[in-house]
């Protein structure tokens, strides 16, 4: 068999190298992460140019603010701590320009037939989370998203967002709650999955 | 990819196994199925993929590098360590340069450049010594690699010379 040769540095010494002053490694590094980084800025903001900004904002505070990564906690938990810190920032300063506008609105969904057999579809889901999810707090929905979308564990949220575990889980809790009620609200369909358990 | 008939067997409430959840994120039908059996696993179908920002990951990282390079250059930004120092170097050059409205020089062959030459940038191929007469502070200023940049006064008979030095050595506590 033969050995294989990881020619890839991994984050702490692509990190490493840039502080030696390497733009090169620094452009390595944003490569390699921007699928991350925009992916959870996407689900959190919800809208691809915001996100597009969002993210490439965090890549300038992180060449930024490098020297004080501290090598002995995980390169990922620091960036996300970034991106939170960031898209939070943004959607707070967003939900108070839109307030106005938004308590003017209410989404009117026609009701499918309550016969009709609901077809779960991931296209329709992803519909129905815009559109419910903005009833969540801003810190709600980045922990809803980085839980249930990027997988990361409650105690990784912890790390991440520099609070307790229990803090985390009673965000989530609560932002499944409030999601239920606005399903029952605006997708009574969707709704009776949970009424039928 | 694991067999829909796998993902049933398997499949229970709360999961959080990575190949169920990737087979629920590509498979409809077995997304229903969970979503029937527990609907907390809805939102899970989301995620997981990566998603590229609009016009591609080589647009948005040249982006990136872009404004970090722009930033940097217009010292708004940190740039690592190493070059810190070079960076100060010439923000301190500028300021003199900017500042130097009242620097008089006194040159050995005091050449004054015509005002429709503009402006001219002179580069002394040898260490020459050029002799300050007023603030800032600097007195003298003696370099090899010095590029001296000299503006030329809008007002006749003007003896007030101004001068910008570029100089990659330039002290940074200048
Ligand atoms: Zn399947």
């Amino acid at each position: 068999m033969i050995p294989t040769q990881s020619a890839e540095p991994d984050d702490r010494e692509l990190v490493r190298t840039i502080r030696e002053g390497s733009s090169d490694a620094f452009e390595q590094l944003v490569r390699r992460k921007t699928s991350k980084v925009y992916a959870l800025c996407y689900r959190v903001i919800g809208n691809s140019e915001d996100a597009k900004d969002i993210a490439q904002l965090v890549f300038i505070k992180l060449w930024e603010n490098l020297e004080k990564y501290d090598s002995q906690f995980a390169f990922d938990t620091w960036l996300y701590r970034m991106v939170t810190n960031v898209a939070i920032d943004f959607m707070r300063s967003r939900q108070s320009r839109d307030n106005a506008v938004n308590s003017n609105l209410r989404l009117v969904k026609t009701a499918t037939e309550p016969e009709q057999a609901l077809i779960v579809q991931r296209k329709e889901i992803d519909n129905v989370f815009a559109d419910i999810s903005t009833v969540l707090s801003p810190k709600q929905k980045t922990i809803f998203v980085m839980n249930q979308m990027e997988d990361l564990p409650s105690v990784e949220i912890a790390k991440i967002l520099g609070c307790r575990e229990s803090t985390v889980r009673n965000h989530l809790f609560n932002a499944r709650k409030l999601m239920q009620r606005q399903l029952q609200k605006r997708y009574p369909e969707y709704a009776q999955l949970w009424r039928s358990q | 990819m694991m067999a829909c008939s796998d993902f049933r067997a398997q499949f229970q409430a709360g999961t959080d196994d990575a190949a169920l959840l990737r087979h629920l994120r590509t498979c409809d039908p077995c997304l229903d199925y969970a979503a029937h059996s527990d609907p907390d696993v809805m939102f899970r179908a989301i995620g997981g993929d990566e998603i590229v920002p609009p016009g591609g990951i080589d647009a948005f990282v040249a982006d990136v590098m872009h404004t970090v390079r722009l930033r940097g250059a217009e010292g708004v930004i940190a740039p690592p360590a190493s070059t810190w120092h070079r960076r100060l170097a010439i923000a301190a050059t500028l300021a003199i340069g900017i500042s130097g409205a009242s620097l008089v020089y006194q040159v050995e062959h005091r050449a004054r450049v015509a005002p429709a030459q503009s402006v001219a940038a002179v580069r002394h191929p040898v260490e020459r010594q050029i002799t300050l007469t007023t603030k800032p502070a600097v007195q003298a200023y003696s370099s090899p690699n010095a590029t001296i940049v000299e503006v030329p006064s809008e007002t006749p008979n003007d003896n007030t010379q101004i001068v910008m030095i570029v100089d990659e050595n330039l002290p940074a506590d200048l």
